[in-house]
């Protein structure tokens, strides 16, 4: 355990400027240089994809990959005849959380599907009573529950709070308030896992050799963790929401075609939304595609 | 100055206030075992009394943690050091700075400055030899210009102590 100086002293990072020959002035500024550069590799981020992005058409995809694998470039024909649409997530390690936060708020001010905000509601009020089961104070939780519930309500249209399709993008890249959506959901996810620890500690087990608790800790509830099977399980368990996850990768079949994947995340029977299980049988409304460490969100056509 | 960190000197927010405010209720309500919160009007900065659990080699010594928080607290992590004297501990530099992850990579809003406190006193509490760690004087050389603990790099490879 110790400050991590002692390794660009070592020789293994930091540049040599012409500035200051003194040993302690050198290491001085390997460090403050490597923070420096992650700041502006952060704010440069930052200018270059909001929390959320703009809709754009798919051939945007594409135009990523002009000289990409092959395998890829045909991946990317198949989403197109499929998807209409892509947008951006922030790379942020928050990426998953975000997408679905838009991808739901999105699809509750289209549908205008009031059964649906009462449906989640209960579902929230449901992990509400397990972080308090948990032993967590209200204090720490509370209102980032009472910001996820103020956006549901502002989403149905004709009320003295309503707000525009505009407005939601605006709030998605507003920090004080898409920060908030997403701790809440790292909060629900957490609460999820913890409440069902025989069921998730396999997976937890396959990924990292903690106990559940320490995985909620130090890989769920800090803001920028990122996300993996376990989490979209859980949050998908926990609200009753289904979720698509189209896989974009190099992998290909042994038969030599080339073909898109994709998983839905169901949550466990009996609690799904309406548009769901019935008309639509079964086709959750959120889509969202994973390329390996990065999520977004696609528009089927 | 101890704490010249630019980002922790802007004021806090609206949500920021309420919820340090609702951990101070609940700090006077119940404080964590060993502590005492000196209180002022300051809401962004505490200062906060820590005693040494008995039986261990902290025992009946008293230290001083201030605590500076961020405008958008509990988003980002408090800035939390050791008041001169600090404590000697492997994992605490003379200049009061403290390696530990729930300060830095590993917080997360649903921990509070009673929760941070009580890992902090069971981190001194489970110390088995009273010493800096082993880059102290290089470390502490290099915060000369005042810097943050929340601006360096830390590496937590020792999670036993």
């Amino acid at each position: 355990m110790q400050s991590k100086e002692a390794s660009v002293e070592d020789g293994e990072i930091g540049p040599v400027t012409g500035a200051g020959s003194e040993m302690d002035e050198w290491t001085n500024f390997g460090d403050d240089d490597i923070m420096q550069q992650q700041y502006t590799i952060q704010a440069e981020e930052a200018k270059k994809v909001p929390f959320v992005g703009d809709k754009e058409a798919l051939s945007s995809l594409a135009a990523e990959y002009k000289s990409g694998s092959p395998i890829l470039l045909e991946k990317i024909k198949l989403l197109d005849e499929k998807y209409a649409a892509i947008r951006r997530a922030r790379g942020d390690g928050n990426c998953f959380f975000r997408s679905f936060m838009f991808s739901y708020l999105e699809h509750i001010m289209e549908s205008q599907d009031q059964a649906e905000i009462d449906r989640v509601k209960a579902n929230v009020e449901k992990s509400r009573k397990a972080l308090q089961t948990l032993g967590y104070a209200d204090l720490t939780f509370e209102d980032f529950f009472a910001l996820f519930l103020e956006q549901l309500e502002c989403l149905i249209q004709g009320k003295e709070t309503s707000i525009s399709h505009e407005e939601l993008v605006l709030r998605s890249r507003d920090q004080s308030i898409s920060d908030y959506v997403v701790m809440f959901f790292r909060f629900v996810t957490s609460a999820e896992i913890q409440n069902r620890t025989e069921f998730f500690e396999p997976f937890i087990l396959g990924l990292s050799n903690t106990t559940v608790e320490q995985f909620c800790k130090s890989s769920v509830e800090p803001m920028g963790e990122e996300s993996d099977h376990v989490h979209i399980t859980a949050l998908s368990d926990a609200l009753g929401i289904p979720i698509r996850v189209v896989y974009l990768d190099c992998s290909s079949c042994d038969t030599g075609g080339v073909s898109i994947n994709h998983h839905d995340f169901m949550p466990v029977a009996g609690d799904l939304p309406d548009a769901s299980c019935s008309s639509e049988k079964n086709i959750p409304f959120i889509t969202l595609l994973y390329r390996p460490g990065h999520y977004n969100i696609l528009y089927p056509k | 100055m101890t704490s010249s960190s630019g980002a922790a000197r802007k004021n806090l927010s609206k949500i920021a206030c309420n919820r340090l405010q609702k951990e101070l209720v609940e700090w006077q309500v119940n404080p964590p075992t060993g502590f005492k919160h000196k209180v002022t009007d300051n809401l962004q900065r505490w200062v906060v009394e820590v005693t040494g659990a008995s039986g261990t080699l902290y025992a009946n010594e008293t230290y001083q943690l201030q605590v500076d928080f961020p405008e958008n607290y509990p988003m980002e992590a408090p800035q939390v050091i050791f008041l001169h004297p600090a404590p000697l501990h492997p994992h605490i530099y003379s200049n009061g700075h403290i390696c530990l992850d729930i300060l830095y990579d590993s917080w997360s809003p649903a921990m509070t400055v009673s929760s941070i406190g009580i890992s902090i006193l069971s981190m001194l509490s489970s110390s088995t030899t009273k010493q800096r760690p082993e880059d102290n004087d290089r470390y502490v050389k290099n915060c000369r210009n005042g810097r943050s603990p929340k601006e360096t790099r830390w590496w937590f490879h020792d999670d036993k102590v």
